[in-house]
């Protein structure tokens, strides 16, 4: 397959103006431009809807307060009271990846979000975050989070190990899961809008009927990986407040 | 695959650093309190309405208690008055009934007296009638004269005859 009909040529980065600081290569790129229209439009919606405060919403105003609502429940369920300090870093965090998710549905718009590199940062910082507050709410005893009470003895070299890689694979685990399904999504989109072009005559409905419940399907998919980030760094600030 | 070149590793790394920390300060100081406002003053006037709905409701159990008691006195009082009346209304038929008897009785008695003392008088004339009858009888028949004096002894002693 020629490299200008690949479906993997969607997630290729044009840089829009060549940056350079201290040697290092920062230009600004379609990735860096979807990030921008995210951020502006998470921030002039979550402002503009709530600008007149009214105690009778408009429904755009209900949207953002069903939002947030939605976050700080979650929030609540998980961490509860103790929660209420990360609200507004759970809250952006769901809606960046969110409306990131949104912003890459758009036909010819980078999704940002399917870059490995991208969610892998936001993972680690959840990551590090939440074992920077283990130690500041455990200190050492934080340690003992790899320690499964209730066990048989001989088992503890065993569970050990275990519960340690599974605890630093943890990154690893939230930043795939978010790369690998946006990645396939909009492989497989773009595989399906191929064929639609190379079906001889009108057969060429079918995988366009396909494409439009596809499409369906990805902006579940985009929120539903939105809130899955969202939930699992709940659970993970969670943990950092109770051990086992 | 594109996402493994890392030519731009650096520059993605660097605008996510921008745009998310811009994003998460904006929120966190400007979007979400102004939403937590909003929620909240809606939270303090359904208190609010919930509150004053409340305070309200008890004062319309009072001020019902108020009425309950009030019908309850009414009730009460209507019964006494009625229980009164019918005493009083009771006295007043017996007293006039006692009345009533007392002036048949006495209408009776003087009903008997008038009769009596009638009777008396009849006897009387019946008394005169028989001395002048005899009187006349005998005249007739004897020629002899008796004074009326001695015709009433004649008949007191044999009154009893005629009866």
């Amino acid at each position: 397959m020629a490299a200008k009909d690949s479906p993997l040529k969607q997630f290729e980065i044009d840089p829009i103006s060549n940056i350079e600081l201290g040697g290092y290569n920062i230009s600004f790129t379609n990735s860096s431009f979807a990030m921008l229209i995210t951020v502006l439009v998470i921030t002039l919606f979550l402002t503009l809807t709530v600008n007149t405060r009214s105690i009778i919403p408009s429904r755009m105003q209900l949207i953002s307060e069903l939002m947030y609502n939605f976050i700080a429940q979650l929030l609540s369920d998980t961490v509860g009271d103790n929660g209420k300090k990360y609200f507004p870093f759970v809250f952006s965090l769901f809606m960046f990846v969110l409306i990131g998710n949104m912003v890459g549905m758009i036909p010819y718009q980078f999704t940002f979000t399917s870059h490995i590199i991208v969610t892998f940062a936001l993972a680690a910082v959840v990551f590090i975050g939440v074992t920077i507050l283990g130690f500041i709410n455990h200190g050492i005893k934080f340690f003992t989070f790899f320690y499964i009470p209730g066990v048989p003895f001989y088992m503890h070299p065993l569970l050990i190990p275990i519960e340690v890689i599974s605890y630093l694979s943890r990154p690893i685990s939230l930043s795939v899961r978010l790369f690998a399904n946006m990645l396939a999504g909009h492989t497989l989109l773009k595989v399906f809008a191929g064929f639609v072009v190379s079906m001889p005559f009108f057969t060429g409905v079918f995988p366009l009927a396909f494409i439009v419940a596809l499409t369906g399907l990805e902006i579940l998919i985009a929120f539903l990986q939105a809130y899955v980030f969202a939930i699992l760094t709940c659970l993970y600030i969670n943990d950092a407040y109770h051990l086992h | 695959m594109p996402q493994l070149n890392p030519e731009f590793f650096v520059s993605q790394l660097f605008w996510l650093a921008v745009f998310f920390t811009f994003l998460f300060v904006f929120l966190w100081r400007v979007s979400l309190p102004r939403i937590a406002t909003v929620l909240e003053k809606r939270q303090n006037k359904i208190d609010e309405n919930l509150s004053s709905a409340k305070e309200l409701q008890e004062q319309a159990m009072e001020i019902e208690k108020k009425i309950n008691d009030q019908i309850n006195k009414a009730k009460l009082e209507t019964d006494e008055k009625i229980k009164e009346t019918i005493n009083a209304l009771q006295e007043n038929v017996t007293s006039q009934l006692s009345s009533l008897d007392k002036d048949l009785e006495k209408k009776v008695s003087d009903a008997e007296k008038e009769i009596l003392k009638s009777k008396d008088d009849q006897m009387k004339n019946i008394n005169n009638e028989i001395v002048n009858i005899t009187k006349l009888t005998v005249g007739k028949i004897t020629d002899i004269e008796f004074s009326d004096n001695e015709l009433n002894k004649v008949i007191e002693t044999h009154k009893g005859n005629f009866n």
